[in-house]
This record gives structure tokens, C-alpha cells and sequence, in this order.
């Protein structure tokens, strides 16, 4: 005859199950989108104009989102610019491409209105200012892709705020499509 | 209640993917003929109202982009449904019963080709402890609900293969369908199953596609278009999440919600001329008709439906839009649209629409 | 006094309940949305037979792995043959949510609506699903602060406010959250010290003026007149009545877009004190839970709702105005950065400025609450919903 049961006959109480799922997507770019990253892949920004308000956009998508007003034809831009505000990442974090400290910025670039987020590198993080102007830096050229990538970091325009690069960036960055694929 | 019409409708061309556009891409052009249609300007609209998922689009936050296409600027009275856009309808109806504006603009965005393989997806709807590990086939519970119907005698196969062939001819006449055509019901009795009992052609064709609605209250709505289609009601109920527990035969769901919207509209769910039903399945036309309580002289899906393309969020919306249409056509006085979410037609949205006498 | 909307039917908060916040691996989602819609239920004296409509806030699906999860949760939220609609505006989902539900007893659609939040994200893998990179944009490794930071330091630059504004802050918020035996981080031996001593994450942002992650949950119900009449003569707990509402969306990235200071913010506090009779909004109210993420959000939002003139929010913080005990206690419950179930971190701001005006809110109550304000944003602060809730009928 069997007993009844007791607490101490049953077994653990499950706590947790794993149930990883993995799903895979195709992106679409888009028209608009498909212009600027089109440019980067040959080396150039390519911004776009609102005839309804005029403000230039960069990266452009197809229509302005303020207005709804399609975008001019792409005309090229110098890519250079000033910080309009940055933070210094210092927090550690898996699948960090660089080693904190690093600084992300919001760039104004010269003839646009919109903010472009992108690192701003080859200058010590306390020396980075707001206004500060900045230049684009490319990848080699065997390394440009359809991707913001292209362009590897902003430094600043005075050579005398440049400071050397840390060395593990230059691997990391230079992987094509690594981080953003 | 206050009187809330459709008075215009603008849907894009359904396809199996579009790889051309991105979500603000798809979108926009059908808001401009949405917004042309009604002879409004951007500036008169006092709501605006959207359902799409990040699941279908692969990334989180998916629907900001779709603003993009809105020109949320200056700032604008907005919400979301991370749902099919029917639900944002719903919303937008209900803020429009308020009397804090007269013009709302709902839109849906679908894509249902971004995600390669939609098993990938569709468990993930599912009980996270006790279903979703059992990795059901994304037909499974069709198949379960469907082989349900023809063991209680409801339906037979070749039932099923006629709503296909006569959903596939009728979306000849639609431009925006995905699938259409010709199809003898005997041919299609020969296609191999998916899910027994169903066949490819019983699934509703995922896609990708963006529909738009704009409402208006009263003589506003009057005034922007020659025949309104109003909302006389609108109600929604869910069910239980397990389909172990549910009589997979049966929608009480949609029972409760047509029996409460018939009190409100003044009309029953019978009464009406069309019905646009959110079938993702073949058997789902026959389950509805049933529950709804249509009869033979109703006519079914007239676009083709789901079963002629499926953009996911917007699929439910599109029912609304079509069922505005032939009211606004001077087609039917009376229509039915019905939306469906969730597993084996887990939740279920009933909304009744008349033209003016 | 004109309290709400033009016309528009009294409505009000009259049963609340919350979860624990903290990591809650101990629980299913199901069990941790359970607690809160119990707790609000109990309060107001119902029963699941009771509800009419249901209403559920919640950040992204990715985040915990569940697509559309009011289909999951139908059965612990007691959904059954009951309307349910998931609403999704990023962070501001919550006060979304708590809005529309309001929007339905107004239309007559509802007596009395449930409102749901919550996020278990413990569940999942959260870093994973806010650090993906996006399709086309170059990956910066900024992660989640990476974007507000900048925005801090623009505030900062603007205002010319030193320091040592955004550890008060911290500080006033994690002294307020030991007064809250739900809120997540308890250190009551906080000091602004050892905010400016705790790690640099974000530069300007320190490890300890930032908010954690959580699991929690949220719910609230929502009725009209007579049935708050009727459901607190029953309970002998007040109504918070609802004396204005309003959200306001904008565009996250036209070309010149003020992020420190956002319109649709400033627009959408505008519209509900308007509808409040409030034309002196830090004289009127007497408590505000405000979602402030990052300490320097309190001056940011200060200023963008009306609360401080532009460029002094930070004085506000400095005169001690915003401590527990000050003029204008700024979330006495603790916070976000007490406490941040993402989905549920909006209806929790509006949930706490009803408790205080119900005089509920335990040893966190400021004492004499009148009239208080919640707040919610979401997204590039582009999703703002905000309403005023008080004691008296508006």
C-alpha cells in the first residue's frame, strides 16, 4: 500500500526554465535611407533639403518629418561640424567595442539641422567641449560600406586638441558590418 | 452616443514583401491619399491613433519610425496599440465620443515578410511557461480549432475549399490584394495540408501593407464626405488564453461582443448587408458566420478578405476600411467588421456601420 | 475653478495596488501582474465580476520574450469575456494607459476599468534587447544612459547649474524611497557624498543618479461619479478625483528639435492645468511624481512642465523645495530611481500622486496633499502624459 505523500517526498520545486528563442529578420532600409548609406559606401555624405522649411537633413529620410515635404535630390556636404552636446561613457558593459573611457557626442554638422549621434576620438575625453568643431574620420577605403561605419570616428578639427588613439580601437572598428549587422 | 463616421479609407497594395520601403515609407503616401480623400487639412486632425508590433518588425520601439510619416509636429494628441490596428479604431472611436475634437486619423502598418520564418514568432504569443516551450506549429492551433469544427460536423473540407476559390475570385476585383484568381474547389481538395485539416490556401498570406482610416463626428463628417459610414458600435471581448479550456467550436466571444453592439447600434449583427471577417484561417468564416448569426443572404467578405493578404497589424483595420467602403459606395446599407487577435481567435472585436436612409 | 475638461464627466482613481519592486525571480509574470490587480481590487472593494474594460501598459515585447502579452495574462488579469486593449508609447505607456481608461468611463463605454502595468525583466534579457544595435545606424556602444546624458549636459551648459544639483537629487529621492517599503534600492545612508564618489557611468551621470531596472507591477481602478461615491462610502477610503489630463506627442528627429525642453511636454502640462483651473502650478500642487530616470531629469522636468520658470529648476532643487518636506515634495514615493518596472513606471508616477491625495500613501504622505501631479514620458522625451488628481470634486 502506498502512503500518501509528503513535502519531503516530492522533488525540488522548479524555479526558473529556460526558453531561449531566436528569431531572424531582414531590414529594410528604405528609399531615403538608402541614399545617405549609398553615399557612405562611396566616401561621401550625401544631405538632403526640405523645400517646405529648409532644413537640411543628414542622415535624410525621405520626407521631412516635421513638414511631410519630400526631400530635394542629395547634394554633397563637407561632413565637418561642431559638438552641440556629448557624454563620456564610462560604464563597462559586454560586447563593448572600446575601452570606457570614450566619448559619444550630438554633432551639428556644417549645413544641416539635425543631430547626428556619432564618437568623437583622437582627443582626451576632458578636453571635449560643447561648440567644439570636429571633423570626420574614414575608414580605409577597402572598408567603406553601406553603413554610418564608413565614417570611423570625429576628431577635432584643431590638430593641436588631438590627443593618440588607443590602440584597441583600430581593430575592433575596422571588422565590416561587425557591430552593426 | 455621439455619431462617428469613416470618411475616407486608403489602404497600399498588399505584398508578399516589400523590400523597397521602410515602415515611414509604406506609410506615408497612403495617410496623403487618406488625408486628400477626406479634403482635410493636417492641422484639423485632433487625434491620431495607431496599432503595429515589434515583433513583426524586429525591433523595439518599431512604431516611432512609423511617426515620421505623421509630422507628429507640432505636437500632436497621439496613442498606440501594440496590436492590430482595429484596437487603435476602437481608441480613436472612443476619444472621438468625448466631443474634445471631431477628427481623428488611425493607421495601421503591417509586416508580415520582415521575420524569415514565422514559426519564429508565433509562439512567443503563447503562454511563456507552458506553451510557448512546446514550440506549437504557427498552424497548430488553427489546425486544432479546424479539425475541432469537422469533428463536430460544423464543416466539411470541401466547405473550407470554397470559401478559398470564391474569397480568390472576388479579390480579382480588389487592386490591393496579394492573392487572387480562379480556383476550382475540387483542385484545391488535391494541395497537401499544413496543419490537417488545412491546406496552404486556407492560411491567410502574410504581407506587408498600411491602411488608413479617417473618422469624423456628426454633420463634420457630413461635410467631408457624401455618405459617411458611421460606427454605430463597437465592442471587443477576450477569452481565456488556453485553448485546453476553450470550446474551440464555439465563439462566445464574439457572441458577447455582436449581442452588445447589436443593443447599441440599434440593429443586429444579422441585419447586415456585408460582413468583412478577420479570417486568418479558412475555417474561421464559417465559425463566425455562425456565431454572428449571418445568414446566406450576408455578404462575405467581398474584397477577398485575409485569405487574399494578411499584413498582419493592419488586417483588422482593413476589415473596418472595407466595410466603410460599401457603405460609402451606396453597396449595403449596413455592414459588419470583425477583428480577431490572438491565438484560435482568442479575442474578438465586433463593429457595426450603417449609411444615412 | 473650472477642474477638468469642459463638460466632461467626473471621473476618479479609486482602488490601487502594487507589487513589490525588485528582482522577482520567485514569481511567474502572471503572478506578479496578479498581486497588483488584487491589491487594486481589494482596495476598492470589487470583485473580478466587477470590471468592465481592462487596460495594459507595457514596454516592448522584447524585453521579456512575450508577443502581446494581454493574451497570456488574459486569465491572471480576470479578462475573460471582458474588452482588454494593450496600449504602447514607450515609457509613457503607463500614463497612457491610466488616460484612456478615464477616456472610457467619460464615453459612457465603462463604469469601471482596470488598469494593468507591469515589467518582468529578470524574464529576459533586457540589456540584450535595448543594446541591439538598429538596422542601419552605426553601433556607438552608448548603451540606455548614452542617450540622455547628452541631453543632461546641454541642460547643464543652458542652465549654468553646478554639480552637485543632480546628487541632491539622488540623494532626496533614495532618502524619500526608505519611507516606501515597496520601492526597489533602500540606502538610507545615502549622502551626496557618496553620489559624487559613485562611479562615473554616463559622464555627467553617476552610477548613483541613475535608475535601476526591476520587476514590478501596477494597478489601478478607474470609475465616474457615482461609483467612486458609492465604492468609498463602502470602503471609507477616499476618491482621487481626476482634475485634469492630457498627452501630447512629438517627432523624435526633425531637424531642430529641443530635447532638453521638449514642446509636446510643455504643451501637454499646459493643456491639464488648464483644465485643473492651475495658473501657478508650484503654488497649487503640493506633491509631484514626476518619471525622472537620471537625477537631472528633476530640474529638466521642473522646468518643462511649468513647475519652474526656464533655467531655475535647479534653484528649485537647491532651496530644498522638492525634498520630503519642502514646498513641492518631487516623488515622495522614491521614484524611478527607487524603483523602475519599465511598463509600469508611468501608471506607478500616477498611481502615487492619486494615493496622496487620498491620504494613502503611508509614512511616505506629505502631509495636507491637496492636489498633486503625475507624470510620465517616454521614447526621446517625445510621449508625455500628465494628469492632476485632487481631494475635492473638481
Amino acid at each position: 500500500m502506498s502512503r500518501a505523500l509528503v513535502a519531503a517526498d516530492l522533488p525540488e520545486p522548479v524555479a526558473t526554465i529556460a526558453a531561449p528563442f531566436r528569431v531572424d529578420y531582414t531590414y529594410v532600409a528604405g528609399v531615403g535611407r538608402s541614399t545617405y548609406l549609398r553615399g557612405m559606401a562611396e566616401g561621401r555624405f550625401l544631405a538632403r533639403e526640405c523645400p517646405g522649411c529648409g532644413q537640411v537633413y543628414f542622415p535624410a529620410p525621405e520626407q521631412c518629418a516635421r513638414c511631410l515635404t519630400g526631400l530635394l535630390p542629395p547634394s554633397e556636404i563637407p561632413g565637418t561640424g561642431t559638438v552641440s552636446t556629448f557624454c563620456i561613457v564610462n560604464l563597462p558593459f559586454p560586447g563593448q567595442l572600446f575601452t570606457p573611457p570614450y566619448v559619444v557626442g550630438h554633432l551639428n554638422l556644417d549645413g544641416t539641422g539635425n543631430r547626428l549621434m556619432h564618437r568623437i576620438m583622437e582627443v582626451e575625453p576632458a578636453d571635449v567641449t560643447v561648440g567644439m568643431a570636429v571633423e570626420p574620420v574614414w575608414a580605409p577605403r577597402a572598408e567603406w560600406e553601406p553603413s554610418l561605419a564608413s565614417v570611423r570616428y570625429f576628431r577635432p578639427t584643431d590638430p593641436a586638441l588631438r590627443a593618440p588613439l588607443p590602440a584597441e580601437v583600430v581593430p575592433a572598428e575596422a571588422a565590416p558590418g561587425g557591430a552593426d549587422a | 452616443m455621439r455619431e462617428v463616421g469613416v470618411v475616407a479609407f486608403a489602404q497600399s497594395d498588399c505584398l508578399a514583401a516589400n523590400r523597397r520601403d521602410d515602415m515611414a515609407d509604406i506609410l506615408a503616401p497612403v495617410i496623403a491619399a487618406a488625408v486628400a480623400e477626406a479634403g482635410v487639412d493636417r492641422g484639423e486632425i485632433d487625434f491620431h491613433c495607431s496599432g503595429s508590433h515589434d515583433f513583426h518588425e524586429g525591433r523595439t520601439f518599431a512604431y516611432i519610425e512609423s511617426l515620421d510619416a505623421v509630422g507628429a509636429w507640432p505636437p500632436i494628441s497621439e496613442s498606440h496599440v501594440e496590436m492590430d490596428a482595429a484596437w487603435a479604431v476602437n481608441e480613436a472611436w472612443s476619444w472621438l465620443q468625448l466631443g474634445e475634437g471631431d477628427i481623428a486619423l488611425v493607421y495601421g502598418i503591417g509586416r508580415g515578410s520582415l521575420a524569415r520564418d514565422a514559426d519564429q514568432v508565433s509562439h512567443t504569443m503563447l503562454d511563456p511557461y507552458y506553451l510557448s516551450p512546446l514550440r506549437p506549429h504557427r498552424h497548430a492551433l488553427a489546425g486544432l480549432q479546424a479539425q475541432a469544427l469537422l469533428a463536430a460536423g460544423a464543416i466539411g473540407e470541401a466547405d473550407l475549399a470554397a470559401t478559398v476559390a470564391r474569397s480568390l475570385a472576388d479579390a480579382e476585383a480588389n487592386p490591393h490584394a496579394q492573392r487572387s484568381g480562379r480556383y476550382d474547389v475540387f483542385d484545391l481538395l488535391t494541395a497537401p495540408y499544413v496543419a490537417s485539416p488545412l491546406r496552404e490556401h486556407d492560411v491567410a498570406p502574410l504581407g506587408d501593407a498600411a491602411a488608413v482610416l479617417v473618422l469624423a463626428t456628426g454633420d463634420r463628417a457630413r461635410e467631408l464626405a457624401e455618405r459617411p459610414a458611421w460606427i454605430r458600435a463597437m465592442d471587443h471581448r477576450m477569452d481565456t488564453h488556453y485553448p485546453g479550456s476553450r470550446d474551440l467550436t464555439r465563439l462566445e466571444t464574439v457572441e458577447l461582443a455582436a449581442g452588445r453592439a447589436s443593443a447599441m447600434a440599434g440593429f443586429a449583427a444579422s441585419e447586415v448587408d456585408v460582413a468583412e471577417l478577420h479570417t486568418e484561417y479558412s475555417h474561421a468564416e464559417p465559425l463566425l458566420a455562425d456565431a454572428l448569426g449571418l445568414g446566406r443572404d450576408v455578404v462575405l467578405n467581398p474584397s477577398g478578405g485575409p485569405l487574399a493578404g494578411n499584413p498582419t497589424t493592419a488586417t483588422g483595420l482593413i476589415r473596418i476600411g472595407e466595410a466603410a467602403a460599401r457603405i460609402r459606395s451606396g453597396e449595403a446599407d449596413r455592414a459588419l467588421a470583425h477583428a480577431t487577435s490572438g491565438p484560435a481567435l482568442q479575442h474578438n472585436m465586433v463593429s457595426l456601420l450603417e449609411g444615412d436612409g | 475653478m473650472s477642474g477638468r475638461a469642459a463638460g466632461q464627466p467626473r471621473v476618479a482613481v479609486v482602488g490601487v495596488g502594487q507589487s513589490r519592486q525588485a528582482k522577482r525571480r520567485e514569481t511567474s509574470i502572471a503572478g506578479l501582474v496578479r498581486e497588483s490587480v488584487a491589491g487594486a481590487l481589494d482596495d476598492a472593494g470589487l470583485t473580478f465580476r466587477d470590471v468592465d474594460a481592462i487596460v495594459l501598459s507595457k514596454t516592448p515585447d522584447l524585453f521579456d520574450g512575450v508577443m502581446q502579452p494581454e493574451l497570456y495574462l488574459a486569465d491572471a488579469m480576470g479578462a475573460r469575456n471582458l474588452p482588454v486593449t494593450r496600449v504602447f508609447t514607450g515609457g509613457s505607456v503607463g500614463g497612457h494607459a491610466a488616460i484612456y481608461a478615464a477616456h472610457l468611463v467619460q464615453a459612457g463605454l465603462a463604469e469601471r476599468v482596470l488598469v494593468v502595468a507591469y515589467s518582468k525583466e529578470s524574464e529576459g534579457n533586457f540589456t540584450w534587447a535595448l543594446s541591439r544595435p538598429l538596422p542601419f545606424h552605426v553601433s556607438l556602444g552608448a548603451g540606455a544612459g548614452g542617450h540622455f546624458s547628452p541631453v543632461i549636459r546641454e541642460y547643464i551648459h543652458r542652465s549654468g547649474a553646478p554639480e552637485h544639483i543632480g546628487w541632491q537629487v539622488a540623494v532626496n529621492h533614495r532618502l524619500n524611497a526608505t519611507r516606501n517599503p515597496l520601492a526597489h534600492v533602500q540606502m538610507p545612508d545615502i549622502t551626496v557624498e557618496k553620489v559624487r564618489d559613485s562611479p562615473m557611468l554616463w559622464d555627467p551621470v553617476r552610477f548613483l543618479e541613475s535608475c535601476p531596472t526591476s520587476d514590478g507591477s501596477a494597478a489601478i481602478v478607474v470609475t465616474g461619479e457615482a461609483e467612486a461615491e458609492r465604492i468609498s462610502a463602502a470602503t471609507g477610503r477616499p476618491p482621487a478625483w481626476v482634475h485634469g489630463m492630457s498627452w501630447r506627442t512629438e517627432t523624435g528627429h526633425f531637424a531642430g528639435r529641443d530635447e532638453v525642453n521638449p514642446r509636446a511636454g510643455a504643451e501637454c502640462a499646459a493643456d491639464a492645468f488648464a483644465q485643473a483651473g492651475i495658473t501657478r502650478p508650484a503654488d497649487e500642487l503640493d506633491a509631484a511624481e514626476l518619471y525622472i530616470p537620471f537625477s537631472w531629469y528633476e530640474p529638466i522636468w521642473l522646468e518643462n512642465i511649468g513647475l519652474a520658470e526656464a533655467g531655475a529648476g535647479w534653484r528649485m532643487v537647491d532651496s530644498g523645495a522638492t525634498a520630503f518636506g519642502g514646498d513641492l515634495p518631487v516623488n515622495p514615493s522614491g521614484g524611478v530611481l527607487s524603483g523602475n518596472p519599465t511598463g509600469a513606471t508611468g501608471l506607478v508616477r500616477f498611481a502615487e500622486a492619486a494615493q496622496q491625495v487620498r491620504g494613502l500613501a503611508g509614512e511616505h504622505q506629505v502631509a495636507g496633499a491637496r492636489r498633486t501631479v503625475g507624470h510620465a514620458m517616454g521614447g526621446a522625451s517625445q510621449f508625455h502624459a500628465l494628469w492632476v488628481v485632487g481631494v475635492e470634486k473638481p
